[in-house]
């Protein structure tokens, strides 16, 4: 029962971890290492769901079709997220850049806001 | 002629055109790629009128690859065209067409990369309103925030950076707890397609997997559409995005959130009682906190960008507790609402942008009397602040006035004052920054700290910019009478989408009836309209008396609600946190109740 829930407990886990690393980051840099981590979690919990037990990957190239295999539906899912994840954080890094060459800080604290 | 084939194309042809922008950007002059854009755009808009007249007889599913539910488990993906969708993907390409009118000219320095980027941001939103996959709906709303955070940092200028990293990290954890939303409902149901989560859903009645599906995926909805507490993000991309995406961001990026909470709540989780009392208890007074926060702190801006993006939250607001009410009066109101608001709106932030373009700042004190030259751009920014206030002929009027006829009809009589409240302090903002601007007449404060300006290309020719305002301004003063029944009907159709029964060919379709009109609220508009104008007046003639005798109290709990909204982004991640607990504590107790 553990060994079936662990899975679900790591993705809350890396999600809870990651946003809290976000609320509390001092570096924009830092804060952006740690929504990579959020998205982790997200992966861990599509895997957990598509996985079947004792089952190989749905790949039928050599074996016969019907054969047990893992849901690929889920697989696909995390494959897009996962180039949504290399976009966004490309982004984030290059306005963290600019953020630096202009400001000398990456620190959220000294970064004045707007009321 | 069958229109069937048609369904893929607006959301095909801007990406084609996207990409056809690219390739010929050093080949061809700009105007070309400027007309193209215009044009595209135009024909999309036309075609989505099209197919929402045809769609309103009985909405039309196009599955990709033919891959429908003839051939055994459902794998493919499908738009199914209602009148509300179609109706709502008409009103985006139209308003990016007046959009790249308005910019003709604007963005040289990056050759073609701007128009790209719009017209698959147009694709999106598309997207985004006719899908009818769960899956297919989160690969849009992803499109649209990776676009939408391209548009807002771009520049690369001081103020800009900040605002688009922070809506960048907010928007992008929306976007997680979307992809985790959906996985929970592939794990509940096997199944990605709308209509076939919600059958099995209803059919497994509430439990832990569906509920936490809505929590995630309803949150990540709230977060685009910025209602509170998850609002943050939202005055600082649109102030530091430059005008045209803003019009853009508030015209429909962000009701087109609403529009998926909307589905959300219609199709796949229409057959949980759970959810559907959590909508009406928790989500109608979000909407009405939403819209009075938004009120009150667009009332304390003096950047006409901030003044307007605050005032977007406020209805906004409206429109998400008027949605939440699952009806089909309550669907017609926020159709029109979000109508009218969209055209509304969209006319501000162009007048802004002009000022911008031709006056170098967007700031009430920095212009102060210096737009008087200006008439016609006066008049086109005052008739939309008036409409904004509540003035309850047009689109938006009717669409305030349907609301508040909805509320009415479930009990909820309180929501017309709070709609009264939102129109009254956000239009009253307006009026009070135009007055200022356009008359200069008012007090002037000493001492005041200003906010980073910026400025835009101003050797745009100045009628192609007016034209968009003035159309979008007649548009909402004369679109109300016809838009109505339409509207009435295309809400029966979006609260009753056809059953998985239907789509798969098992049932026949049954048109829903389209209920009567439901009277009342005009006099509402013309309240909101007068307390606006003494608001306006207020702040304008007597700011410094009112603060310091009569309204001391007010002011403190303002001044507080500022300190509120100067928080970095750590602590809109906190409020996110505490959001996403308020739901989640809000299902469990819908549960239990149940």
């Amino acid at each position: 029962m553990l060994l079936r829930l662990l899975p679900w407990l790591a993705a809350a886990w890396l999600m809870a971890v990651g946003i809290y690393g976000m609320v509390t980051s001092r570096h924009y840099v830092h804060l952006i290492g740690c929504l990579s981590v959020v998205q982790s979690g997200t992966y861990v919990l599509l895997l957990a769901i598509g996985f079947v037990w004792h089952s190989g990957p749905p790949i039928f190239y050599d074996h016969p079709p019907g054969t047990p295999a893992v849901d690929p539906v889920m697989q696909a899912l995390v494959l897009t997220d996962v180039v949504v994840g290399a976009a966004v954080s490309a982004l984030l890094l290059a306005l963290a850049l600019q953020l630096h060459k202009r400001r000398n800080t990456l620190d959220p604290q000294e970064l004045e806001p707007i009321p | 002629m069958n229109l069937l084939h048609w369904i893929p194309l607006p959301v095909v042809v801007p990406l084609l055109a996207a990409a056809l922008a690219l390739l010929v950007e050093k080949l061809v002059p700009r105007r070309v790629i400027d007309a193209l854009a215009v044009l595209v755009t135009a024909a999309i808009s036309v075609e989505c009128m099209a197919l929402a007249r045809v769609a309103a007889a009985q909405p039309m599913a196009y599955w990709y690859g033919q891959w429908g539910p003839a051939h055994g488990p459902v794998l493919g993906i499908s738009f199914v065209v209602d009148s509300a969708g179609a109706g709502a993907s008409a009103f985006i390409a139209g308003l990016f067409s007046l959009t790249f009118l308005f910019v003709w000219h604007y963005f040289e320095e990056v050759r073609a990369h701007f128009h790209a980027l719009m017209l698959m941001f147009c694709a999106a939103m598309i997207g985004f309103c006719l899908t009818h996959d769960l899956f297919n709906i989160f690969v849009w709303f992803e499109t649209m925030s990776v676009i939408a955070f391209a548009l807002t940092g771009y520049r690369l200028e001081d103020a800009a950076l900040e605002g688009a990293l922070n809506f960048t990290v907010i928007n992008t954890i929306g976007s997680f707890l979307m992809m985790a939303g959906v996985g929970l409902a592939y794990a509940a149901t096997g199944a990605l397609d709308m209509a076939l989560v919600g059958k099995t859903l209803a059919e497994r009645h509430a439990d832990v997997l569906a509920c936490g599906s809505f929590v995630l995926m309803g949150t990540a909805m709230l977060i685009k559409a910025a209602g509170v507490p998850f609002h943050f993000w939202l005055p600082d991309a649109h102030a530091v995005a430059p005008s045209p995406v803003s019009v853009i961001f508030s015209g429909v990026m962000v009701p087109v959130g609403l529009f998926g909470l909307g589905r959300l709540l219609a199709i796949v989780f229409a057959g949980i009682p759970a959810v559907v009392s959590l909508a009406h208890g928790l989500l109608v007074p979000l909407g009405a906190v939403t819209a009075i926060v938004g009120g009150f702190m667009a009332l304390q801006q003096t950047h006409l960008k901030r003044l307007l993006a605050y005032s977007t939250v406020s209805h906004v607001g409206v429109m998400l507790a008027a949605l939440s009410l699952v009806t089909v009066h309550g669907a017609a109101g926020w159709l029109l609402y979000m109508l009218g608001h969209g055209m509304v709106k969209a006319g501000l932030f162009m007048a802004a942008g002009m000022l911008a373009a031709v006056l170098d700042s967007v700031d009430e004190f920095e212009l102060y009397g210096r737009a008087r030259d200006r008439p016609v751009l006066a008049c086109g920014y005052f008739v939309a602040a008036l409409c904004l206030a509540g003035f309850p002929i047009g689109i938006m009027g009717s669409g305030a006035e349907a609301v508040e006829g909805a509320a009415k009809g479930v009990g909820d009589d309180w929501l017309g004052p709070i709609i009264i409240i939102s129109s009254a302090t956000t239009g009253g903002a307006a009026v009070r920054a135009g007055v200022r601007i356009f008359l200069g007449k008012g007090e002037l404060p000493q001492g005041r700290s200003t906010l980073p300006e910026e400025s835009e290309r101003g050797d745009r020719p100045w009628l192609l910019m007016l034209l968009p305002l003035l159309v979008l301004v007649v548009a909402n003063l004369i679109g109300g009478l016809p838009l109505e029944r339409m509207a009435r009907a295309a809400a029966a159709t979006f609260v009753h989408m056809p059953a998985w029964d239907v789509l798969s060919g098992k049932q026949a379709y049954a048109a829903p009836g389209v209920p009567t009109e439901v009277g009342g609220g005009e006099c509402s508009g013309w309240l909101a309209l007068g307390v606006a104008l003494v608001i306006a007046a207020a702040q304008l003639f007597a700011a410094k008396w009112l603060k310091h005798r009569v309204l001391w109290p007010a002011h403190m709990s303002i001044k507080a609600l500022r300190v509120l909204h100067a928080g970095r982004v750590g602590d809109q991640l906190a409020w996110l946190v505490a959001g996403l607990a308020m739901l989640t504590a809000g299902v469990v107790v819908a549960s239990v109740d149940w």
